[in-house]
């Protein structure tokens, strides 16, 4: 027998995803051909022809609590095959922006990230941060005299390096408060069944491990789409490999810089003393990540304002996060060549607003959408523990006698 | 002819209907067909609903009215190339194919006895041959040969010539056009179905145990390639599972952004073939909504008290083949939320009706819809009808053509 059940739609919600990048959600007729075209989709409750139904009824419980938004990699091919037009690629696209936007606090946040009339906002923050130290060290808007060293307009000790250690600690304990909500949300789901043959489950580190090798490292199921990937692949592949160099680099001046400080270790500034000759293998990959970085935002930037938009659309959330890393990027770049050409009056107003850009970048990263980073992680290893995977083919036996 | 007279292109159900209305009103008729038959879509049916009749026993009362009424002139193997005036005063073009067989034909088969090349045969929609000189279909009207001189070698027309004992092969036939004024256009050109190439994910009309509902019809059909056995292509094994594929290509943006209305009765209909043919057979269609609107409810209700079949909700988005020529349908049953790669012998597509005269141009002047289905204007002295108007069954065809036929001696009347 089956029981009623008694739902609760929440049409502000319908409201808010709509105008989050899913407009189209309401055009869905429910004849789940996407279940069908998504190669990454699961036998068991395939996505995302049930994401589509939840939405138009505005069940927010269900979606928030849904690993499977995360299993979607976004290829647009349900969308392509879509009878309707009701794009549920991009559906599931504006549920992760949603759910960026949620689950931590504090909400202001995640209100100012959602749309594009706050972005004066949360520039206006760094920008005045910056110019209040600015004003500071200089005691005005003067340009620093003699050679170009950023350290002398923000200096790293008292400036940089504090600031931004309290930035990462606050996106660090964002990130640990969003994983556990969601690690949580997941176990009030069902487990998946397993008939048959009994499959053995990986620990959360076998799973961390295998997601890491087999899914970052790799970017394999981007190949696993259903559609022509390449240009996606090879731009986010670069960039993410852009975003490891600079990591490093970052590491090894930090490292060096602080270590040198610790009685013994005074030799471990000769590694990372800024501003580093060219012909440094710490600056050699700085530079590297910098190139990389750059063909990976052209490719990816190319193939949004390339995309069909009569299939699949861009939203603001797409679109801020391109913008800020165009913005690190091409600040950092300017830096580094206005430097090189000795040109003091461009070369620090660079600098500023490369800050802010970097600011924009980490501190709001829980609420953007490289919020991914980390949740489609945490999904991904989730899945892998839970058994949840995609539906495999069936191979023709023939057996002769 | 005259400024009064009627001009009816399209000589199926619609066409036909309307014609005759006219007609046995007193109005002068010209009935136009491209097909060297009358009967259109309806002639290939195997049976049509909701009572399941052979084609024959509607379209037999229509050519009956048809051959005691000198007020209609039947034209086949014949296009309209031109037309041009207004209400009231059209001046016609035809374009008339020839047809190598005069009135002398009985209909006695000696040239297909004598003709040895073979072609894929049209009426059976790809899925059987026939000769170089043919019998249309087992019910033609008008039941007169055809013979394709300029497929076959000369040698070959000779001998078939040579074979007919009443001088009815004409190795001279030529082209030729005609022209005569009418007062009013009845525009029933109908419809095809959808080409099964442009669905890339259900095969493209590649895979070998995939065909269309009107392929269906005709392996159904006493009159079809298989003498109504229903037998798969590949093998010509009598198919043990069989699924039934809705809306392949209807109510989709990327095909045709409209329901194509009778699909549903269609594999409905096609599922009690089934039950007749293949007993044990296990049928199963997949729909997004099965649509049986009006009294065709009761339709529903009663094929789907059949226990060997199952009517899943669920649009199957993926065709492949396996090895041993089985067909494998990926599908997500909305109701169990379940998806699966389910394997079957057959695989039946209900594929869309599309109207015949889509993407090409056409000789009346009058508007279509982005889907190529005429609009229609009374006032223009061209009426639309049938399926070029709209998706329609048989029934609503006749209805509908019974309103074009006044609404062309409107036009006429008087004049």
């Amino acid at each position: 027998m089956s029981s009623p059940v008694r739902i609760q739609p929440d049409p502000s919600f319908v409201r808010e995803l709509q105008a989050a990048g899913g407009e189209s959600v309401k055009k869905c007729y429910q004849c789940a051909t996407c279940s069908v075209a998504c190669p990454l989709s699961p036998s068991e409750n395939p996505y995302p022809r049930k994401e589509m139904v939840w939405a138009q009824w505005g069940l927010k419980d269900k979606l928030m609590n849904d690993i499977d938004v995360w299993l979607c990699h976004n290829c647009g091919t349900c969308s392509d095959l879509c009878p309707r037009g009701a794009r549920p690629g991009d559906t599931l696209a504006a549920i992760r922006n949603m759910t960026y936007r949620k689950l931590v606090g504090p909400a202001c946040i995640g209100e100012w990230m959602s749309s594009s009339k706050h972005l004066p906002k949360l520039i206006a923050i760094p920008a005045i941060l910056f110019a209040v130290i600015w004003l500071i060290t200089q005691g005005g808007f003067s340009i620093p005299e003699g050679d170009i060293r950023f350290g002398k307009l923000y200096p790293g000790d008292y400036t940089i390096d504090p600031l931004f250690m309290l930035i990462f600690g606050f996106m660090g304990w964002s990130f640990y408060k969003g994983v556990m909500n969601m690690w949580k949300s997941f176990k009030s789901l069902p487990e998946t069944w397993q008939l048959g043959v009994e499959v053995e489950k990986p620990t959360v580190i076998q799973a961390i491990i295998d997601v890491v090798r087999d899914e970052i490292i790799t970017h394999r199921k981007w190949n696993d789409c259903g559609k022509e990937n390449t240009e996606r692949f090879k731009g986010h592949w670069t960039l993410v490999f852009a975003f490891v160099a600079l990591a490093i680099v970052t590491g090894v001046v930090a490292v060096s810089h602080w270590g040198s400080k610790v009685p013994g270790f005074n030799w471990l500034h000769m590694l990372g003393d800024t501003p580093m000759p060219l012909y440094s293998p710490v600056k050699l990959l700085a530079v590297a990540g910098m190139v990389l970085g750059l063909y990976g935002l052209t490719m990816l930037t190319r193939r949004r304002l390339n995309q069909d938009s009569q299939k699949s659309g861009s939203s603001f959330y797409d679109w801020y996060l391109l913008g800020v890393v165009w913005a690190v990027f091409v600040t950092g770049t300017g830096c580094f060549l206005l430097r090189l050409a000795g040109v003091a009056g461009l070369a620090y107003p660079m600098y500023y607003l490369h800050l802010i850009s970097v600011f924009m970048l980490f501190a709001y990263l829980p609420w953007s959408k490289l919020g991914h980073l980390v949740y489609r992680t945490t999904a991904l290893v989730y899945a892998r523990v839970s058994g949840r995977l995609p539906l495999s083919r069936v191979e023709d036996k023939v057996f002769e006698i | 002819m005259s400024g009064n007279a009627i001009l009816v292109v399209g000589g199926g159900f619609s066409g036909i209907t309307a014609a005759l209305e006219a007609a046995e009103m007193g109005y002068e008729v010209i009935l136009v067909e491209k097909n060297p038959y009358l009967g259109g879509r309806v002639a290939q049916l195997n049976q049509y609903f909701p009572k399941l009749c052979p084609p024959s026993c509607g379209l037999e009362i229509q050519f009956q009215r048809i051959r005691s009424n000198p007020n209609v002139t039947v034209i086949t193997m014949a296009q309209v190339t031109k037309v041009s005036g207004q209400a009231g005063n059209f001046d016609v073009t035809l374009s008339i194919k020839p047809r190598f067989v005069n009135e002398k034909c009985t209909g006695c088969n000696a040239c297909a006895e004598a003709a040895e090349t073979k072609v894929p045969c049209e009426f059976d929609l790809g899925m059987g041959q026939r000769k170089v000189a043919f019998r249309p279909n087992l019910f033609a009207f008008p039941m007169r040969y055809v013979f394709e001189k300029n497929r076959c070698s000369e040698a070959e027309a000779k001998k078939i010539e040579a074979s007919c004992k009443y001088g009815a092969i004409d190795l001279n036939d030529q082209e030729r056009t005609q022209t005569f004024k009418v007062g009013a256009v009845v525009e029933a050109t109908g419809w095809k179905p959808y080409d099964m190439s442009k669905l890339e994910n259900l095969g493209a009309g590649k895979l070998k145990n995939v065909i269309s509902n009107m392929q269906m019809e005709r392996l159904c059909a006493p009159n079809g390639p298989t003498g109504g056995l229903l037998l798969r292509p590949s093998d010509k094994a009598a198919p043990k599972r069989i699924a039934f594929v809705q809306c392949a290509g209807s109510r989709d943006e990327n095909h045709l952004n409209y329901c194509s209305y009778i699909c549903c009765m269609a594999s409905l209909k096609q599922a009690t073939y089934v039950r007749e043919r293949v007993p044990e057979a296990l049928v199963t269609i997949y729909y997004i909504d099965l649509r049986t609107p009006g009294r065709y409810q009761k339709f529903l209700e009663k094929v789907s008290a059949d226990d060997k079949l199952m009517l899943v909700k669920g649009k199957v988005a993926e065709l492949t083949e396996s090895a041993s020529g089985k067909v494998l349908a990926t599908v997500e049953n909305v109701d169990t939320g379940i998806k699966n790669v389910e394997e079957f012998d057959l695989v039946v597509l209900a594929t869309g009706m599309q109207p015949s005269t889509a993407g090409e141009a056409v000789a009346v002047n009058t508007p279509r819809d982005e889907e190529g289905f005429f609009i229609g204007s009374p006032d223009s002295g061209v009426i639309a009808t049938g399926c070029a108007k709209m998706p329609l069954d048989v029934m609503r065809s006749a209805q509908a053509a019974t309103g074009a036929a006044l609404k062309a001696i409107q036009t006429v009347a008087g004049r």
